[in-house]
């Protein structure tokens, strides 16, 4: 019955987006502009789908529904309520599933706000991409992921349950569901970036109309990956929580272009340049997320991720190439419009700044995807087998990661268009100050090593700028010094620096050793004492666990354990216990069930300073990414001669969401200008020299 | 004027500190590698041959013990580098090293992104130093269009 359901929904899902699609294009291509509100319809039908599906999806889990394939290899009899509401996304077909979900949520998230203007082209055909992406996740799942499939179970069967490691840590329950509201969320501005191309308002208009939404995800994205890297420290028992893993790099990748986007998107709203170059790295981040999922789920690379191979790897990659090959086209007709309308004025200005900052980010993700994907093309091309892993991706990520420290110093305090060396001398001169203590404080401490201490003394000129600028702000304006792009950025590099802080520590100061304790016995290691207490076991019905108490400092008492679980056989799975810090997290394992035989254990001890550093830089990124969604103040307006002039404007109607926005910052601009339609044409017509911008 | 004396000396001053400091953080380096500390450095430089993604140091999977207490004997017996490296080749396969050799076609993921960054390196340059001397006063015509754009908005 809930088969039957599921694939109705599902079903219905495809035929909803489909039809929208259709009748999207044939409205937008037969000029019946009147017709596109029957999208909004569409839409909702497909919002319906996915939440019935999903819901059945859940019932049947709860149910231990066995008929169905899917819940009779992820659910069973004992999977505790929470885990087994996550055992939804625990594997394929559910992720996918789930993938619809989030996508037909901002689908209609997009609807109902942009609900005033129906007959729009741009956002027509940005509906129509959305539910274009929405049919092909719809169709996986009625072809080669369908999570609606049948099986004869005999009776009285139970299911294995989700991946034992899956259920090993609540984090489980939110660590997906950010990662995905990040990746689905990047296809908003996507959407919009296609439909800019397609109708040829490539000005800035869509950029203004999605910055929201790219915040959003961006924020999602990141709170994902950094849950998803507390829950590999706090769960996998190897003591780390960035493996390098294929799957971790397909959630990286789109989160490194997507950051060069945030940062160069204000270089074209503020003087209309980077248009090719803005819209590139949207369709590229839209395109990574395909990407990735096509390396994590068709199991072309093992990985500790994937944990099911499935018949999609031909679909993804077609999607992916699609997606590619219609951005790259787009892009390529609509060269003419464009054209930027101005030029950098000054290699020391934020305009330039920020295309070094694209050019770091470009190259670490270059590194990123050529690490992930290099095993299989060398093996594909000679039968070179090979392992790309931490010492490349660490030789080449930090000083790509250094230099990027650098420019979150000093870009921030650059003025834009052109900067005079005593402006910089001037603003950076705390700063500095700054990193030249954070350096002395960390030699004080016993912190030894060029690049940790060049990373702490980069760091502090970072926090250092950063907090510099937010003061000013906050002077200025009091609490709202906080608010809007720019200051809920500030907020953001913080946490970065502290991030990075936080990682230079602990994989520089990293001591790791194992001890064999009798019962009583005690270990001194890096200046603390752990004493063997005891062994002990706690049992239910889903597993075994058998932990050890170790005193550590005579004060207080941890368990590090084994858990067995009673479907995984008798392989068990190691569960550490952390006592975290501010100064250091004191990490213990078992590498082995302890023995009663002769009541001794082998005790894994990995000491790292500052882990907890990088969790709170990860929650200060969510908290100044949710400050980024407030609107800025109002600034005061520049003169107006040296703002970005949209040359055809005056003569075509509505003026564009650049001009609206009087080119100085548009965070500044509100919400009431949002809604402003870009003129469709002449927007982008400025004859490159003709341009009022480049005086210096 | 007098302030940017001071801050000029400041700044010296800055430099000066931020390069003994690192010099200070990088001579001062706890001395000659220990075996323990060679130990954990060469296991972090293997991949445990059953959990990818993790290294000898950092996997807990039997292989990775095995190979840890391998190399931690050859390091007791005196082997060098090269030949702790030799022999793990021969026991498994080129995947066991986690740090791809530059050699033969493998020597392309170390040349291709200096490669990239130089390029791009070379067209950021090219895009920030393009229109220098040649910016100009904005013309009246500049200013009326800039006039009936913002009256445009209403």
């Amino acid at each position: 019955m809930n088969a039957l359901i599921g694939l109705g929904f599902v079903t219905l899902g495809l035929a909803a987006s489909v039809l929208g699609a259709a009748g999207g294009v044939f409205a937008l291509v037969t000029d019946r502009l009147y017709l596109l509100k029957t999208i909004r319809s569409w839409a909702m039908l497909v919002l319906v789908a996915a939440v019935g599906a999903f819901t059945v999806m859940e019932i049947a889990l709860f149910q231990r529904d066995y008929s169905l394939a899917y819940v009779s290899k992820v659910g069973s009899d004992e999977t505790p309520p929470l885990f087994n509401f996550a055992a939804l996304w625990s594997s394929l077909e559910g992720s996918i599933l789930l993938w619809a979900l989030v996508l037909a949520g901002y689908l209609a998230a997009m609807v109902i706000k942009f609900r005033s203007r129906r007959d729009d082209r741009l956002l027509g055909w940005a509906l129509v991409v959305m539910l274009v992406v929405c049919a092909f996740f719809f169709a996986l799942m009625v072809g080669p992921a369908n999570p609606f499939l049948t099986v004869e179970v005999p009776p009285g069967f139970n299911g294995p349950g989700p991946n034992v490691l899956l259920q090993n840590h609540i984090l489980m329950a939110f660590h997906p569901p950010m990662l995905y509201l990040g990746y689905v969320g990047f296809t908003v501005p996507f959407a919009f970036a296609i439909a800019a191309l397609i109708t040829g308002r490539v000005g800035e208009g869509w950029l203004l109309e999605t910055r929201r939404w790219t915040v959003a995800a961006w924020g999602f994205l990141t709170a994902g990956i950094v849950l998803g890297a507390w829950w590999s420290y706090e769960v996998l028992g190897w003591g780390g929580y960035w493996a390098w893993d294929p799957v971790e790099n397909a959630s990286l990748l789109p989160w490194l272009t997507g950051t060069a986007y945030l940062h160069s998107v204000m270089v074209q709203e503020r003087r209309g340049m980077l248009r090719v170059w803005n819209l590139s790295l949207l369709c590229a981040t839209f395109s990574l997320t395909i990407l990735g999922t096509f390396l994590t789920r068709s199991g072309v690379v093992e990985s500790v991720h994937a944990f099911s191979d499935g018949p999609i790897g031909a679909w993804l990659l077609g999607f992916f190439g699609l997606a590619a090959a219609t951005s790259i086209g787009l892009i390529g007709w609509r060269g003419d419009r464009l054209r930027s309308p101005g030029a950098i004025d000054a290699p020391l200005s934020r305009e330039a700044s920020f295309l070094a900052n694209n050019l770091l980010f470009g190259a670490l993700a270059f590194v990123v995807l050529l690490g992930t994907v290099f095993p299989l093309v060398a093996e594909a091309w000679d039968g070179t087998r090979l392992t790309i892993g931490r010492p490349y991706f660490d030789s080449l990520g930090r000083p790509i990661g250094l230099a990027m420290l650098f420019l979150m110093a000093t870009a921030p305090v650059l003025p834009w268009r052109k900067a005079s060396t005593e402006v910089l001398s001037v603003r950076l001169f705390w700063p500095a100050m700054a990193a030249v203590a954070s350096m002395a404080l960390a030699l004080v401490l016993g912190g030894r090593g060029v690049y940790p201490i060049v990373t702490f003394g980069l760091g502090g000129f970072a926090a250092g700028a950063a907090i510099r600028q937010v003061v000013l702000a906050t002077r200025r304006q009091g609490w709202r010094g906080f608010l809007g792009r720019t200051n809920g950025g500030m907020i953001v590099h913080i946490g970065v620096v502290l991030l990075a802080v936080g990682l230079a520590a602990s994989e520089s100061y990293k001591s790791d050793r194992t001890v064999q304790l009798a019962v009583g016995e005690s270990a001194t290691i890096e200046g603390h004492e752990f004493t063997y207490l005891e062994a002990g076991a706690d049992m239910n019905d889903r597993r075994l666990r058998v932990f050890a108490l170790i005193e550590i400092d005579g004060a207080d008492v941890y368990a590090p354990a084994t858990t067995s679980f009673r479907q995984n056989g008798a392989r068990p799975v190691p569960t550490p216990s952390v006592r975290s810090g501010f100064t250091e997290d004191v990490y213990l394992v078992l590498d082995e069930v302890p023995d009663p035989a002769d009541d001794s254990i082998r005790l894994r001890v990995i000491i790292r300073p500052m882990v907890a550093w990088m969790w709170a830089g990860g929650a200060l990124m969510a908290v100044g990414t949710v400050l980024a969604l407030f609107p800025g103040r109002r600034r005061r307006g520049t003169e107006p001669v040296s703002a970005p002039v949209a040359v055809g404007a005056p003569a075509a109607g509505p003026p564009s969401g650049r001009n609206g926005s009087n080119g100085d910052d548009p965070a500044a601009t509100g919400p009431t200008d949002r809604g402003a339609a870009d003129s469709p044409s002449g927007d982008a017509a400025v004859p490159a020299g003709k341009d009022p911008v480049a005086n210096g | 004027m007098r302030s940017s004396r001071i801050r000029r000396l400041g700044w010296i001053g800055l430099l000066v500190a931020a390069l003994s400091l690192v010099v200070v953080a990088g001579v001062d380096d706890g001395g000659l590698e220990t075996d323990a500390e060679r130990v954990q450095r060469l296991s972090e430089s293997y991949a445990c041959p059953q959990c990818r993604g993790q290294s000898v140091a950092e996997s807990n999977a039997a292989v990775a013990a095995t190979i840890r207490q391998f190399i931690s004997d050859q390091v007791t017996a005196g082997a060098t580098d090269t030949e702790i490296r030799d022999d793990l080749l021969r026991a498994y396969d080129a995947r066991i090293l986690l740090n791809p050799p530059a050699e033969g076609i493998t020597a392309l993921v170390w040349v291709l992104p200096v490669v990239l960054v130089i390029v791009g390196a070379m067209g950021v340059a090219a895009a920030v130093t393009r229109n220098r001397g040649t910016t100009r006063e904005p013309s009246d015509e500049d200013r009326r269009l800039v006039a009936s754009a913002r009256e445009g908005r209403g």
